[in-house]
């Protein structure tokens, strides 16, 4: 019923961190850092030459404005980016994409925090097994999750079968092709990270405060939301931003759940760059896309770190 | 206290069912007698495994699949093998910041990714190019490996090198020798998650792919945006196959969970 990580194994931890200074005479033979370097070349080179000079290419790209035919029409121009704003096209998909990610994100918690809960209740070797159940889907390729998906969602596909079958309702949902089927798309691809984020925040947490806490009286239910549930807030944080961020940066879900019905921003790029050969714009919108991302996460963890439960996050 | 405990096991049993249903009910539909994809499948045969064999274009994309994904992987693990070694036996200034550019393709999406290179290798001439198609993979794996390796490396102990040295071994041996069976593992497992990272990955092969060089994800994603057909469900039982196995050789190496385990990236 203990979580494992006992309070004898965080004294040992917290031994031995004192003597790691003194283990620092010993790196310091190894400061030759000239073979390291060496090493280290051939990566440096791939990530540089195929990931950063490309990335800033394309933020090159996106001050460029171009006219209807392709044609350059001026370089260092914001154009790409005001043309945000003067088109609510995409002001509206940007709104979409923050909405269904929210909604991606709920889900994601109030799902994924039993599960986080169960598994720090459990023996190492049920965790184990959970684990692995949660993590495998991951492992094999999201095509074939949305297609699964798609079985269970379609008109008479299952879920509207059964509904029907049990006289919940009279006509199939709408279930693919719309902005639900997009959430349990997301939500599902994305709930093994939740999971994980949540359980690795449950496991620092000491177990003789619960123990504590039912000595004086209180009730598992009192001791939840009193302790744990507070004490876990770094990790729902930590979740709900990985889901968030994939979310709004998922184009596969989207384009298979959702298709033509749920223009969010990853689709919308995609058809700029792919179908409309728009590159200049295409980038400015893939920046846009990142900024946003950036600046809502940003946002939400300022909001807890100097919130109600900021101590919990030192 | 009964009923908290029991609503907390009945929400995450419900939890695991989401998690796995999808792929669950792509199995059993595979077996359908009838022209149009359903779950429960209505009758039982074969015959959309036999039409796999047909359609030489779902035969080649998964050829393709695998020949890029072993080559992603063979890459990704020399280079990533080398720099975690870097990094973690020398004191190399701004160790930290290395790791954490090494290991930034995991922070930005891969839509953006594939966009950037697309425009990037356009004017070297490298789009659509099987070249292209294999940088871009490698770039995506590399963060997995550099990661894996670096986890290995963390308990390494270097006095077994130098003992080696000092009894007369040259550095070639005691890198034979000693230091490749001592992180082998964790090469071979990264290399494992590299080949599968490879082998599902739809978003960055979308800008790689050319009418001449498909993969089976972009396979499947092409017939689900145009038709629906079982043979989708097929071929998507034939990735799940593929997929298990691979997994299933990785838990027994180094524990699936220990991948995503830790601080995980910010895939934004």
């Amino acid at each position: 019923m203990e979580p494992i990580r006992s309070y004898a194994s965080q004294e040992i931890e917290q031994q031995t961190s004192p003597i790691e200074p003194q283990k620092k005479p010993k790196s310091k033979k190894r400061k030759v850092w000239v073979p390291g370097l060496l090493l280290l070349t051939p990566i440096l080179l791939f990530i540089f030459g195929f990931f950063v000079i490309p990335m800033l290419y394309i933020l090159y790209l996106s001050f460029i404005s171009t006219d209807n035919l392709g044609g350059v029409e001026a370089v260092y121009s914001i154009k790409n980016y005001t043309q945000l704003f003067s088109d609510s096209y995409y002001l509206s998909s940007l709104w979409l994409t923050v909405k269904i990610s929210l909604y991606s994100v709920l889900v994601a918690l109030f799902l994924g925090y039993p599960v986080a809960l169960t598994m720090a209740k459990s023996s190492a070797r049920i965790r184990g097994y959970i684990t692995l159940l949660i993590v495998s889907p991951l492992l094999v390729s999201i095509v074939v999750r949305n297609f699964g998906w798609y079985l269970l969602l379609l008109p008479n596909g299952t879920i509207n079968q059964t509904l029907m079958a049990l006289g919940i309702i009279d006509a199939p949902l709408k279930l693919l092709f719309s902005e639900i089927g997009v959430v349990i798309g997301l939500s599902n691809a994305y709930l093994p990270f939740m999971i994980l984020s949540i359980v690795a925040s449950l496991y620092n947490i000491d177990p003789s405060l619960d123990k504590a806490g039912a000595i004086l009286g209180a009730s598992p239910f009192r001791r939840f939301f009193s302790i744990t549930l507070p004490l876990s807030i770094p990790g729902i944080v930590s979740g709900c931003i990985l889901v968030f961020s994939l979310s709004m940066s998922a184009y596969v879900t989207p384009a298979l759940m959702g298709g033509a019905n749920v223009p969010v921003m990853p689709v919308v790029i995609y058809d700029q760059i792919n179908n409309l050969l728009h590159w200049t714009f295409g980038s400015a919108l893939s920046y846009i896309l990142l900024a946003t991302t950036v600046i809502s996460v940003a946002v939400f963890t300022r909001a807890f770190e100097k919130g109600k439960f900021k101590e919990v996050f030192r | 206290m009964k009923t908290f405990g029991g609503l907390r096991v009945a929400v995450a049993v419900l939890a695991i069912i989401y998690i796995l249903i999808p792929l669950i009910v792509v199995i059993p539909a595979s077996f359908t007698s009838a022209n149009y994809p359903s779950f429960p499948a209505e009758g039982f045969s074969l015959q959309w495994y036999a039409k796999i064999l047909e359609r030489p274009e779902f035969l080649e994309a998964f050829l393709n699949s695998a020949k890029f994904a072993a080559l992603a992987a063979l890459f990704s693990v020399i280079f990533g093998t080398l720099g975690a070694l870097g990094i973690a036996k020398y004191d190399i200034p701004g160790k930290s910041y290395i790791t954490a550019l090494l290991t930034s393709p995991l922070s930005v999406p891969q839509l953006v990714l594939g966009i950037a290179l697309l425009m990037y290798f356009t004017p070297m001439m490298l789009a659509g190019t099987s070249t292209g198609f294999l940088i871009a993979h490698i770039v995506i794996c590399i963060p997995y490996v550099m990661r894996l390796v670096l986890t290995g490396l963390s308990g390494f102990d270097y006095n077994l090198e130098r003992a080696a040295a000092i009894l007369g071994a040259n550095p070639l041996t005691v890198f034979m020798k000693v230091t490749l069976p001592l992180i082998g593992s964790a090469a071979i497992s990264g290399g494992l998650f590299a080949f599968l990272t490879s082998f599902d990955n739809v978003t960055v092969s979308l800008f790689m792919v050319s009418p001449e060089m498909r993969t089976l994800p972009i396979e499947i994603f092409s017939q689900m945006q145009d038709a629906y057909n079982p043979i989708v469900a097929s071929v998507s039982s034939v990735v799940i196959f593929i997929s298990v196995l691979l997994i299933v050789i990785l838990e027994k190496i180094q524990g699936v969970g220990k991948v995503f385990g830790g601080s995980h990236h910010t895939n934004g």
